[in-house]
């Protein structure tokens, strides 16, 4: 039986090599970036991937995504409207259209910000020694096998560069469409390098979609935080149901730089977002907050590392998940405190809401502490609606149904409400929320 | 409007309450007042019906009806309102927006028609304004970060917009100071009428000089051992509740 399995496992990882081989004959990428794609591919095969009890996909099954096979997309044209009808408001004249990885300028709209943001692609960003040393840092200490692979198939990626003392005004929407395909499936690498100079500001809004299903988008965004600067963003994942959807957020924060990242999930196939935060510097602050509505076979895993590695650095998280019929969701996160990091406060919050009873909810809440002058709190939950809740409602005369309605729908919109941008939620509440009434 | 016959009610297999009679008319405020563990809150719970409350013995009923045979959004729809000792939070619940949901429950109920959200506004604004809460009460979530006492002003908030015809009112006075007492009483005294009835929760004597009681019943044990007019009330503040213990 092992054999087989091995044997299914070489087979897989011969078939991505065969394919990086392709795309990098086939699709060229620039001069720039071949060697972070090599180096990349380099790390994957020394990562492999993930065999059944690989500690970084304790509870993803990435089994029917590792044998499936899949070719790079080809050119599909995607009509304005689709874009339109996925772009929100406070972003109607600042949103970029990445389309299966490229950056697509005719469908994009970046007016209202032109002037506050620098859109360099990664190809010319390389020449900047900080980014460079940045890149192959990554990939010298890259342990998810599914960033490599990013990594090792970038053909373009952009670096979305906010000057010192810069403040966007508007948020600025990326928008990831996946085209997908009728038959066969396809698989797409897009790569977004966000900075932020000295007391920048900047806000961001990242939506993942599909045209149609059958596809595998596998994503890597990387934000690097200066000295005082902040950073707010909310990430909607709305892919196909009919596609895998793989992200890594990764983080990496200077003195007194403040992140707050807000995500909202649908679910699909497998959705699994690895969140890597490192706050580098004094008085770094991160809140994470993050919610997911499943029904049917629909999957989201979450798999989060944040390093405090300095002094007075704090960092807030709440997740949320509300699992229905036969959903999975996950949450495995680690706070690792690092030895000389007094004084940082650390609180990990994960919330499950069982709709039923062929719903699964894991949790590996887990602290890393190296410093003995820290306060650091986690916990998780699993259950159903609050009785007490319930039963204060019921004595407002709102009937059981009604009642159990708006706890369930409070229980999300807790976290919805956290989020900065109106067009967001009022989406969210007529999308995600809306899954609760199925 | 409410016979309340030997009530014998507990939690979780030990009985609390063994053996209460009261009799409640339209237009009456009765206090029971107690220590501790005396059963009072139990009571508080059973008439508005909690599923961990379990009652074991006697009857309890209301303008005619069974009331341990009614559910309890049925019985708030009926006019039996709780003021909550502990009011829960529920964090994502627009307090506003519910406030409306339960008004409009019983505006179905008694066949009227449901108020959108700009009529039900006036009614808010005035109701809030009575309790001197300020304007951003509506637009929170419900009782979520309120302090001990702006959860009681919500409390009252909710029976001066549902107008009940029996209000239980749990502890109502505990963490309030004395303005916040003293707004809340005011309140409480606009909404008691000929037609309604309020049953006061207390441990202390300090309530009862802001909402005048007809009644004054001291529960010790499960059991209600004294009960006189609103002078009993000063007798208790004078000696505490030692003297009163039950005699069997």
């Amino acid at each position: 039986m092992t054999t087989t399995l091995v044997d299914a496992s070489d087979q897989a990882e011969s078939a991505l090599l065969n394919l990086h081989k392709k795309f990098m004959s086939g699709n060229r990428p620039p001069e720039a970036l071949v060697p972070l794609n090599e180096a990349a591919i380099q790390r994957f095969e020394l990562l492999k991937f993930p065999h059944r009890k690989h500690e970084m996909y304790t509870f993803v099954n990435t089994k029917e995504l590792v044998s499936t096979v899949f070719n790079l997309p080809g050119e599909t044209v995607v009509s304005k409207d689709f874009i339109k009808s996925h772009v929100y408001p406070e972003c109607e004249s600042s949103y970029l259209v990445v389309v299966d990885g490229i950056l697509n300028e005719d469908l994009s709209d970046n007016s209202a910000i032109q002037s506050s943001i620098n859109l360099v692609p990664l190809k010319d960003a390389v020449d900047q020694p900080e980014i460079k040393e940045y890149l192959a840092d990554t990939i010298e200490k890259e342990n998810d096998v599914f960033s490599a692979i990013n990594t090792a198939f970038i053909s373009q990626g952009t670096l979305i560069d906010v000057a010192a003392k810069k403040q966007v005004e508007a948020p600025l929407q990326i928008l990831h469409v996946s085209t997908g395909s009728a038959s066969g499936n396809v698989t797409s690498h897009p790569r977004i390098l966000v900075r932020l100079g000295e007391l920048a500001e900047f806000k961001m809004i990242v939506k993942y979609v599909g045209v149609q299903g059958n596809y595998f988008v596998n994503s890597v965004m990387d934000i690097l935080v200066g000295e005082q600067a902040g950073v707010t963003f909310s990430q909607v994942q709305e892919d196909a149901t009919d596609a895998w959807h793989y992200s890594k957020t990764r983080v990496q924060q200077g003195r007194n730089s403040r992140v707050k990242a807000v995500n909202a999930f649908f679910g699909n196939k497998i959705t699994r977002h690895h969140f890597e935060a490192h706050l580098k510097d004094v008085g770094a602050e991160l809140l994470l907050n993050s919610v997911s509505i499943l029904n049917d076979a629909e999957q989201v895993h979450h798999f989060v590392r944040i390093h405090h590695e300095a002094p007075h650095t704090n960092s807030t998280q709440n997740f949320k998940n509300i699992v229905n019929d036969k959903s999975r969701s996950s949450v495995d996160g680690t706070v690792i405190v690092n030895q000389g990091a007094q004084q940082i406060f650390s609180d990990q919050l994960i919330n499950n809401l069982m709709l039923s009873d062929n719903a699964h909810a894991d949790n590996k809440p887990n602290l890393m502490i190296f410093a003995d002058d820290v306060k650091c709190t986690h916990g998780a939950t699993v259950g159903q609606l609050d009785e007490n809740q319930l039963f204060y409602l019921k004595t407002r005369g709102l009937s059981e149904k009604v009642a159990k309605e708006l706890l369930t729908k409070s229980f999300a919109e807790s976290i919805v409400q956290t989020i900065d941008f109106p067009g967001v939620v009022d989406y969210l509440e007529n999308t995600l929320l809306k899954k609760l009434e199925a | 409007m409410l016979e309340v016959k030997d009530l014998r009610a507990g939690f979780e297999g030990s009985e609390i309450i063994k053996g209460i009679s009261l009799s409640i008319k339209a237009g009456e405020v009765h206090a029971i007042m107690g220590p501790n563990g005396s059963g009072k809150s139990t009571l508080a719970k059973v008439l508005a019906g909690h599923p961990s409350y379990e009652v074991t013995g006697g009857e309890v009923i209301y303008n005619g009806e069974n009331l341990l045979e009614i559910e309890p959004e049925q019985r708030a729809l009926k006019g039996i309102f709780m003021g909550f000792q502990y009011p829960v939070e529920i964090p994502g619940v627009n307090n506003a927006e519910f406030l409306r949901m339960a008004y409009n429950a019983r505006q179905i109920n008694e066949g009227k028609e449901e108020l959108d959200p700009l009529d039900f506004d006036d009614i808010l604004t005035e109701k809030m304004k009575m309790l001197s809460m300020e304007k951003k009460y509506r637009e929170r979530n419900l009782n979520d970060g309120f302090s001990g006492g702006e959860k009681k002003k919500n409390e009252i908030l909710q029976m001066a917009i549902l107008q009940p015809k029996l209000a239980v009112l749990d502890e109502t006075d505990s963490g309030l100071d004395i303005d916040a007492l003293r707004v809340v009483s005011d309140g409480v005294n606009k909404i008691k009428s000929a037609d309604n009835a309020l049953i006061l929760i207390t441990h202390y004597q300090r309530l009862l000089e802001y909402i005048q009681p007809d009644y004054v019943h001291v529960l010790s044990q499960g059991i209600i051992v004294k009960s006189g007019e609103k002078d009993l009330a000063l007798e208790l503040e004078a000696q505490g509740y030692d003297w009163l213990t039950p005699t069997n």
